[in-house]
């Protein structure tokens, strides 16, 4: 039964599974996008030891210096290191949007899922709560969230995760309903198979090659609004470095020291870069249709 | 005749109708025509007397009604002069009689201003629960003499009444038949102006702009219009102004040195001490704050220094209270003048509060979240841990006041400033014990504070006024509620053909702007 069953899985999820690295890494695109990604997940990680101060100190009689060989990036309006900050801020960026478009994709993913294979009245009942929740503008909904509940990385989280999931759980649900009546699936159904061995051993490896694309095309803008929320003060609280209040800072003393500002942006576009870098290189890497060259 | 033209022409012409506009005298100047551009940090909220915060709730007023006497501006020593009232003079010391100008009259066919509108802007305020009351606290009553003469009657002499209560504030003039028709109070709308301007048009946090009432009878302002723009932060700010999109605003005080040594074209640096104090409210009546060894412990916890060197750029120096220094009446010295941590450790081992944690509620802006990391970093070396709550304007506002909820009983640390008055009881006055839920966010409750207030309304003698406000501030001080930071440098840039014309609370009064 199982080997039967196993025959069935299509050659388009082995094949993700497969050479996807390999196809990434040959891409420079992709490589250079991931190389970047990494660089930061491992500054995030390593972020105590490879930050020169201590981000939180504060030393106002050295305040608004420009570069140096003690301050590479200079330092800010209370005298902390801005290199320091903006190594601890990756921790927060990457900390929040990994977080919330992970929770976000999972939930999306078992929502996705159920409404794509449910029954109708189940499917209509959870198109209903995506559409009226994507209907929302993003950004006046964060503002209506943070108002109530007050700003930190939990209300953040929150509000990122809420505005994210119908998203990703439409894309879930179309996948679902074009697999569904597929002849692997049909086959497996005429087989006896159990709903939840159908949804977890065929639709989810089906489902999720696109849905990681769309996660990783998210990150980048989940990491600006994070930085734009903590820009506007709504988003993580003072003291805690992000780039958002970096950048806040460095506007707000633009005139003494524009150094500030460009540091702080320099993070947010190489983020951005990067992950959308990563994000194509991954579409092209599991992409079916792409990665059938003619010789 | 035909019409050609090709790329390389319409280019050209756009460059030399771009360099003709370029080199044209005033090009790059923001008061073209008689338009005056004027930025403040944050919108109007109340336009009533009765329940106005200040900044440009109070502009506002200026600019579309009236007050029987005025300011000068704050660096010519803040003289007081008559202004809607044509006379103006001192029966003695309790009674004081005036007679309003000919020709100030209501918009919407509300008549003239009449010493009737005197009487009721005056009286519905004294003993009235608006926070304004204090202003009127010793007026008995207003007399109607004629239509345009009245007489002010003290309880008792007050010499400081007509500059604490007349210039501003609770003491701009409103019409009685409008304001009785619109239900006795109004919030954002005016229901009748009588000023130099009236409000042409609102765009709300964005813009204000007024234009000339052409049925002002006294001396004309200078300019036909008059745009307010709401920019909450300095800095910002600061590069609008430079962009030409102000002629007018303040500046932070981080701004000041680079401003000194490359200022902005055509334009002029104000440096001033200003009335505005700052300083850290300390709620006796939270949970966690209830042991005055813990409040000592913040006390002693606090860096002065470093707020002063790291906010206002060693511009301002750590204040004594809240009475404005270099004035006959400023206290010598803190009762705690000097930060000790260990002493701050030690009272918070006593009080059985290691590990303390509190949250700290600031407005967002640059400057006080600045404050407000320095304040963190300097109680988490005596071992507080404080959490900042960077606030919005208007709920922050919302913070103290009992109207709004039970919150007011404990929230715990608030920094806090407020634009100071010329007599030292218009800054003592917000710490009474009838203010507990109102402005005194301290719950500070002090029967001989309140004593000591009553009887500085009523000392002629400043030797004696001194000795009782230095007492009272003691006693804030000694409450365990009250850190006090500073009183704030004024700075702000303007346009070299500009004279501005700025009241003791730093703000401008649009309507005695001039410009060469």
């Amino acid at each position: 039964m199982s080997s039967v069953a196993d025959a069935a899985v299509p050659p388009v999820a082995r094949a993700a599974s497969a050479g996807a690295l390999w196809r990434l890494m040959s891409d420079p695109m992709g490589a250079g996008g991931a190389v970047i990604v990494v660089s930061f997940v491992l500054l995030a990680l390593f972020a105590p030891w490879v930050a020169p101060y201590d981000p939180l100190k504060l030393d106002v009689l050295n305040k608004l210096q420009g570069p140096s060989l003690a301050h590479l990036a200079g330092t800010d309006q209370l005298g902390r290191d801005t290199l320091s900050r903006l190594i601890w801020g990756s921790r927060t960026a990457l900390g929040i949007s990994l977080t919330a478009t992970g929770v976000a994709g999972a939930i999306g993913l078992v929502l996705g899922l159920i409404a794509g294979y449910g029954p109708r009245w189940l499917d209509g009942a959870l198109v209903l709560v995506f559409d009226s929740l994507s209907s929302l503008p993003m950004i006046l909904f964060a503002l209506a969230v943070i108002t109530v509940l007050g700003p930190g990385t939990t209300t953040l989280i929150l509000v990122i995760v809420l505005v994210s999931i119908p998203g990703y759980a439409r894309l879930i649900r179309a996948q679902t309903l074009t697999l569904k009546t597929a002849d692997f699936v049909q086959a497996e159904r005429s087989m006896g198979a159990s709903v939840p061995r159908i949804l977890g051993r065929h639709l989810l490896p089906n489902v999720v090659g696109p849905l990681v694309i769309v996660l990783s095309m998210d990150v980048p803008v989940v990491i600006m609004l994070e930085a734009g929320l903590s820009y506007l003060n709504l988003g993580v609280r003072p003291p805690t470095p992000s780039w958002g209040n970096i950048l806040y800072d460095g506007y707000n003393s633009l005139r003494q020291q524009p150094t500030l500002v460009i540091a702080a942006g320099v993070p947010l576009v190489l983020s951005t870069i990067g992950f959308t870098f990563l994000g194509e290189g991954l579409r092209d890497a599991l992409d079916p249709r792409l990665q059938v060259r003619p010789r | 005749m035909t019409w050609m033209t090709d790329r390389r022409r319409f280019l050209a012409a756009g460059g030399a109708l771009f360099a003709s506009l370029a080199t044209r005298p005033n090009f790059a100047w923001a008061v073209e025509g008689t338009t005056l551009k004027l930025r403040m940090d944050s919108d109007f909220q109340v336009l009533d007397p009765y329940g106005m915060i200040g900044g440009l709730d109070d502009v506002m007023q200026r600019c579309c009604t009236v007050t029987l006497c005025r300011l000068s501006d704050m660096r010519a020593g803040n003289t007081i002069s008559p202004y809607a009232a044509a006379k103006y003079e001192w029966i003695d010391a309790t009674t004081l009689a005036f007679t309003l100008h000919d020709g100030l009259k209501w918009t919407g066919d509300f008549g003239p201003v009449t010493a009737e509108d005197v009487k009721y802007s005056f009286e519905r305020i004294h003993g009235s629960d608006s926070a304004w009351a204090y202003q009127f606290e010793k007026l008995k009553e207003v007399e109607v003499k004629d239509e345009k003469s009245g007489v002010l009657h003290l309880t008792e002499a007050f010499k400081p009444f007509e500059v604490v209560a007349l210039p501003y504030y609770a003491g701009h003039i409103v019409c009685k038949k409008a304001t009785e028709a619109a239900g006795g109070k109004f919030t954002t709308e005016f229901p009748a102006q009588c000023g130099p301007y009236l409000v042409d048009k609102w765009e709300q946090n964005a813009k204000v702009t007024l234009k000339r009432n052409p049925d002002w009878p006294l001396e004309k302002p200078q300019f036909d219009a008059v745009e307010i723009y709401i920019v909450a932060d300095d800095q910002p700010a600061l590069l609008a102004y430079e962009a030409n999109s102000f002629d007018f605003t303040k500046v932070a005080a981080a701004s000041a040195s680079g401003l000194k040594s490359t200022p902005p074209a055509n334009s002029t640096l104000i440096e001033a001490t200003s009335t505005r104090y700052v300083w850290l409210t300390i709620n006796m009546n939270a949970p966690a704050l209830k042991d005055l060894k813990v409040r000592q412990a913040i006390q002693y916890a606090y860096d002065g220094d470093a707020v002063v060197a790291g906010v206002y750029n060693g511009l301002t120096k750590r204040s004594t209270g809240v009475v404005q220094p270099g004035s006959d009446y400023a206290r010598p010295a803190n009762l705690i003048a000097a930060r000790d941590v260990e002493k701050a450790k030690a009272l918070l081992t006593e009080a059985g509060a290691d590990g303390l944690k509190l949250n700290l509620y600031c407005q967002s802006d640059a400057n006080s979240t600045a404050t407000a990391q320095i304040i963190q970093a300097s109680l988490a070396e005596a071992g507080i841990t404080v959490e900042i709550q960077p606030t919005e304007e208007a709920a922050y506002w919302a913070l103290g006041d009992k109207t709004q909820g039970d919150g007011y009983k404990s929230i715990e640390l608030v920094l806090m400033n407020f634009a100071g008055g010329i007599d030292p009881t218009e800054n003592l006055v917000w710490f009474r014990p009838d203010q507990i839920g109102v402005y005194n966010w301290s719950f500070f409750d002090s029967p001989e504070y309140e004593d000591l207030y009553q009887k500085s309304l009523s000392e002629q003698d400043t030797a004696k006024r001194a000795e009782m406000f230095h007492k009272m501030e003691d006693l804030m001080e000694q409450s365990g509620g009250f850190v006090f930071i500073c009183f704030e440098p004024y700075l702000a840039i303007h346009r070299a053909n500009l004279t501005p014309t700025i009241l003791a609370d730093g703000h401008p009064d649009p309507t005695r702007f001039t410009s060469a």
